[in-house]
């Protein structure tokens, strides 16, 4: 593209220039994270290059230059992602291609485009993260956006006159905004999801080994939270069920899948547990329940034969269920061979010193229960300690773990007690997930953070069926009733430990994660159906999308009427006049007593002055104007009543030196 | 010489005229100020106070000063209307009723005591200030202009006395009160001598023609819509007011606009200003407004008045 002489000549006016920048700059920062760190600094580079040109009215590049500069650009982009598509290849570019698109801003049209950049990139975070903490910042970016559009309209609007004329119509068309969210008929299903590049997993995998345990306790961030319907069972009995893991190879323990057993029939005891649980991403399929769920909460979620809950795809959002759960169960079936064969299995010749440990306490004990509770004994006589950090173990690792260094956690209680329990002919099974949880006090349910995670054993007596066995409350009893954090505080970062000690600060964050959670269930996951039940609260018998649309149309007229009749009603004489003059009584507030509200301007300044002789000269000729627009003869001209809000803004209240 | 050159020479005269009533009537500026406020508004003037602070001496200062005739009357209680008015006597040579103007026939009348005279006379008084003219036997008079009555009444002395009711009071556009002077000003009192000896030495300021047409350049000092929201937010504040027995008459309110006008005017400001309006508004409003019983004694009405009411900002 040539670019036009006569344009380049003429520079663009410098607020409308700087306020566009700012409007993609917004747009950048929110995406700061996402895109490539050097993409950010070139962009920034970019604005910096056309700001200084505004300025100076030195060169921008020609058009071959910018036609390498996109090229390349492009190129870079294409060989660090091997894709221009998806969230963040297409958001790097875009904030590249919108940054270059700078240095051929000759019109404010090409402004305009830079302000759309910003506006599609706050359409892009939005769709990207939701949570409440950004969205103040959202709501700032729109406000800029919207700044820089009044500020391009009217280049000679002042800053301050831009920001107000920006924010009081976003202010006015906000009620439109919250009829559109209530009303307009959402999509079903996640139709704004976004292909999601390879995000990290995070939480319970489906294996176990020493160690990935420990990095787990060291983060302290929600897993999920859970609401009880009626009181909450105590603590010590929370253990939520997440993966349960069959097959080990000496050293890790695997899930498997467990689909060729039949189901076993349960029989549920004692009161059933009611919850809701609020599931942050994990990018995995498990699904989380307290203890034995009684049925799959949805469609697509399956309850094996282990009570695992597994969906079909992994969970890629914040994801809500309720569920129904009993803490004890028992089945008289016995279990299938399948079913025997698998928890009985261990790698041949591993662990000889278990194995002849399993067969001693075998011959000793009466039955299978009297067998968990003799392997429980040894646990708790022989000084096993617990341990986040214990010593490494060799290739036999329970017989290293059980003889030698006897220190350990949740995960080496239970694969040595697994071990022990297989070696003696018993079918046994490692469970993984969370163990408790931290009371929100604010929001009436439990924060159960990654922290919280935990390991313990099933084992199969005949007549009973599962039995839950927990080899670390044999050594740590304290860990089924306190979080990890308050066990062993040097394990967590200091800020952590901080944290634990202050208790207002745990009130106020517990406070911060109500308030995220109502947003959450409230806000960001208001449904389809959320927008039925509203309907049906107003008294809507059968309510459908034409409700919905008819409650938006007449959301739409009342916002109509209201702005409409804003409008007429007549705006005060003279209001540029008053507002300029609380300007100033404002400004003199800050170095003299207020304004009293019955004080005429002579009797105010003289109430300056006497605080300030200083400024007789410079704030009794502006007084005087005042006096003379406002009670002079004549109506004020609206050029006059600008002067004296220039010579407002203007009035210099430093004390002379 | 031109209108306009009037006009600035005027204003210097009233200038110097102001100067000179501060050197005779000592430490009181604010009241003097009043004064001359209440006569360029063409009102009369209430001196409410005790004997001896100087009440004689402003009127008969400022007739002086301003170059006006003026008159005494001791009010009594047998003083009768035609005493003030003028009486028609019989004259042998022309053999008819000849009018003989009374006292009231001057441009600066001091009604000393206004309260002791009988409602009659007061009310032919009152009568005469408001119409600017005497009717006797058929035959109208007209009073000289300017034309400015300064009324005294005692509060302290209540025997005897016919207190004038509201709708006599209203006719006066002021009330001052002048107090005793402080101690500073006592002193050079007290060194000075007698004040009223002073004024024969000193020159008229002003004549009565320029007092006039000062009186009509008054009228034409700006009133701002502004202004006129607030004076009347202020005059209705009178009358929400649940502790006042009366709020304040639209004669009152025109009153206080020309009464402002004239301060305005004597400050040397184009238009009028909320200040103006605050200014007068005390002396407008001490002898109109009272407390019902209940609410009497609850401190100065008209600052309180002036605080309810804010300034259009």
């Amino acid at each position: 593209m040539k670019a036009p002489a006569a344009a380049q000549a003429v520079p663009l006016p410098f607020l409308p220039l700087a306020l566009s920048c700012a409007a993609f700059g917004g747009g950048l920062l929110l995406h700061i994270d996402r895109v490539p760190a050097w993409a950010s600094l070139a962009a920034l580079v970019l604005i910096a290059w056309r700001l200084g040109a505004a300025r100076r009215a030195s060169f921008l590049p020609g058009p071959y230059l910018r036609s390498f500069l996109a090229l390349a650009m492009s190129a870079v982009v294409l060989a660090r992602f091997h894709t221009l598509n998806g969230l963040s290849a297409g958001t790097t570019l875009l904030t590249l291609m919108a940054a270059l698109k700078l240095l051929e801003t000759h019109k404010p049209r090409d402004e305009a485009v830079l302000i759309g950049a910003g506006l599609f990139l706050l359409l892009a975070a939005c769709l990207d993260r939701q949570d409440l903490v950004r969205a103040p910042l959202y709501a700032l970016q729109a406000w800029l956006c919207c700044t820089a559009l009044a500020a391009l309209a009217t280049p000679e609007l002042p800053l301050t006159r831009a920001l107000r004329l920006s924010a009081r119509t976003l202010l006015l068309a906000a009620p439109l905004a919250v009829a559109l969210f209530v009303f307009f008929p959402r999509l079903p299903g996640s139709f704004w999801a976004i292909p999601r590049g390879n995000s990290a997993l995070t939480g319970l995998s489906d294996s176990i080994s020493p160690g990935s345990i420990t990095q787990l306790v060291a983060d302290y961030s929600v897993a999920f939270r859970a609401r009880f319907s009626g009181s909450p069972p105590p603590r010590p009995q929370l253990y939520w069920r997440g993966p349960v893991l069959h097959q080990f190879d000496g050293r890790t323990w695997r899930r498997l899948d467990t689909a060729a057993r039949p189901p076993l029939h349960l029989e549920f005891l004692g009161e059933p547990v009611h919850y809701r649980i609020a599931l942050e991403p994990t990018q995995q399929r498990f699904w989380f329940a307290l203890d034995t769920p009684a049925a799959a909460p949805a469609g697509r979620v399956f309850l094996t034969s282990d009570s695992q809950l597994v969906s079909a795809e992994p969970v890629t959002q914040a994801t809500a269920y309720e569920a129904v759960s009993y803490l004890a169960t028992r089945t008289r079936e016995r279990l299938a061979a399948v079913g025997i064969r698998e928890d009985t299995a261990l790698p041949p010749g591993s662990n000889p010193r278990t194995r002849e440990l399993a067969t001693r306490l075998r011959e000793h004990s009466a039955d299978d229960a009297a067998l968990a509770a003799a392997a429980l004994d040894f646990l708790r006589t022989n000084g096993f300690v617990y341990s986040l950090e214990p010593q490494p173990l060799g290739p036999n690792a329970v017989d290293d773990f059980l003889f030698r260094t006897r220190e350990g956690f949740c995960g080496h209680y239970a694969s040595a007690f697994v071990t022990l329990m297989r070696a003696a002919g018993v079918p046994a099974h490692v469970v993984t997930g969370y163990l408790g949880g931290e009371w929100n006090p604010i929001g009436g349910y439990f924060e159960v953070h990654q922290s919280d995670a935990h390991a313990w054993t099933e084992v199969w007596i005949a007549g009973r069926g599962w039995v839950r066995i927990d080899p670390t409350a044999v050594v740590a009893p304290e860990r089924l009733t306190r979080g990890m954090l308050q066990l062993m505080p040097q394990a967590y970062p200091l800020s952590e430990q901080l944290l634990q000690r202050s208790a207002w600060l745990t009130a106020l964050l517990q406070r911060w994660d109500a308030a995220n959670t109502w947003w959450s269930d409230r806000v960001v996951k208001f449904s389809y159906a959320s927008q039925l039940d509203l309907l049906a609260r107003f008294g809507v018998k059968t309510p459908d999308a034409g409700y919905l649309g008819w409650a938006f149309a007449a959301a739409l007229v009342l916002w109509l009427l209201a702005t409409g009749l804003a409008a007429l009603v007549p705006r005060r004489r003279g209001d540029e006049l008053g507002r300029a003059y609380r300007r100033l009584c404002a400004r003199l507030a800050r170095i003299a007593p207020a304004r009293a509200a019955h004080q005429g301007p002579l009797d105010y300044c003289e109430t300056v002055l006497a605080v300030r002789p200083d400024l007789r000269a410079s704030l009794g000729a502006l007084i005087a104007h005042y006096a003379q627009l406002r009670y002079g003869p004549g109506a004020a001209a609206p050029e006059a009543v600008a002067r004296f809000a220039r010579a407002v803004r203007r009035l210099r209240l430093a004390p002379a030196r | 010489m031109s209108a306009a050159a009037d006009a600035t020479a005027d204003a210097a005269q009233l200038g110097r005229a102001l100067e000179t009533l501060e050197t005779v009537i000592l430490g009181k500026p604010e009241q003097i100020r009043l004064c001359l406020a209440c006569l360029l508004a063409r009102g009369h003037l209430l001196i409410e106070d005790v004997p001896g602070v100087g009440k004689t001496t402003l009127a008969h200062a400022l007739a002086h000063v301003l170059g006006l005739a003026w008159q005494r009357v001791q009010f009594t209680s047998d003083l009768l209307p035609a005493d003030i008015i003028g009486v028609s006597v019989f004259d042998r040579g022309s053999q008819r009723f000849h009018f003989r103007q009374g006292p009231l026939f001057t441009q600066l009348l001091l009604a000393d005591e206004v309260n002791r005279a009988s409602p009659r006379t007061q009310s032919a008084l009152l009568e005469a200030m408001e119409e600017r003219q005497v009717s006797a036997d058929g035959t109208t008079y007209a009073l000289p202009e300017p034309f400015f009555v300064v009324a005294t009444q005692n509060p302290h002395e209540q025997l005897g006395t016919f207190a004038l009711p509201e709708s006599q009071l209203d006719r006066f556009l002021m009330c001052v009160t002048l107090g005793y002077p402080d101690a500073a000003h006592e002193r050079a009192l007290l060194r000075g001598g007698e004040r009223r000896e002073l004024l024969a030495g000193i020159a008229a300021a002003l004549s009565p023609a320029a007092v006039v047409r000062l009186q009509r350049q008054v009228r034409t000092v700006h009133l701002s819509e502004a202004l006129l929201d607030y004076l009347q937010t202020l005059i209705a504040r009178t009358r929400e007011r649940a502790d006042l027995r009366l709020g304040l008459s639209p004669r009152a309110a025109q009153g206080l606009i020309r009464a402002a006008q004239a301060w305005a005017f004597i400050n040397g400001r184009p238009a009028v200003l909320p200040e103006d309006v605050q200014a007068v508004l005390p002396p407008l409003v001490a002898h109109r407004l009272q407390r019902r019983e209940a609410a009497q004694g609850l401190g100065d009405l008209a600052a309180e008045l002036i605080r309810s009411v804010p300034v259009p900002a």
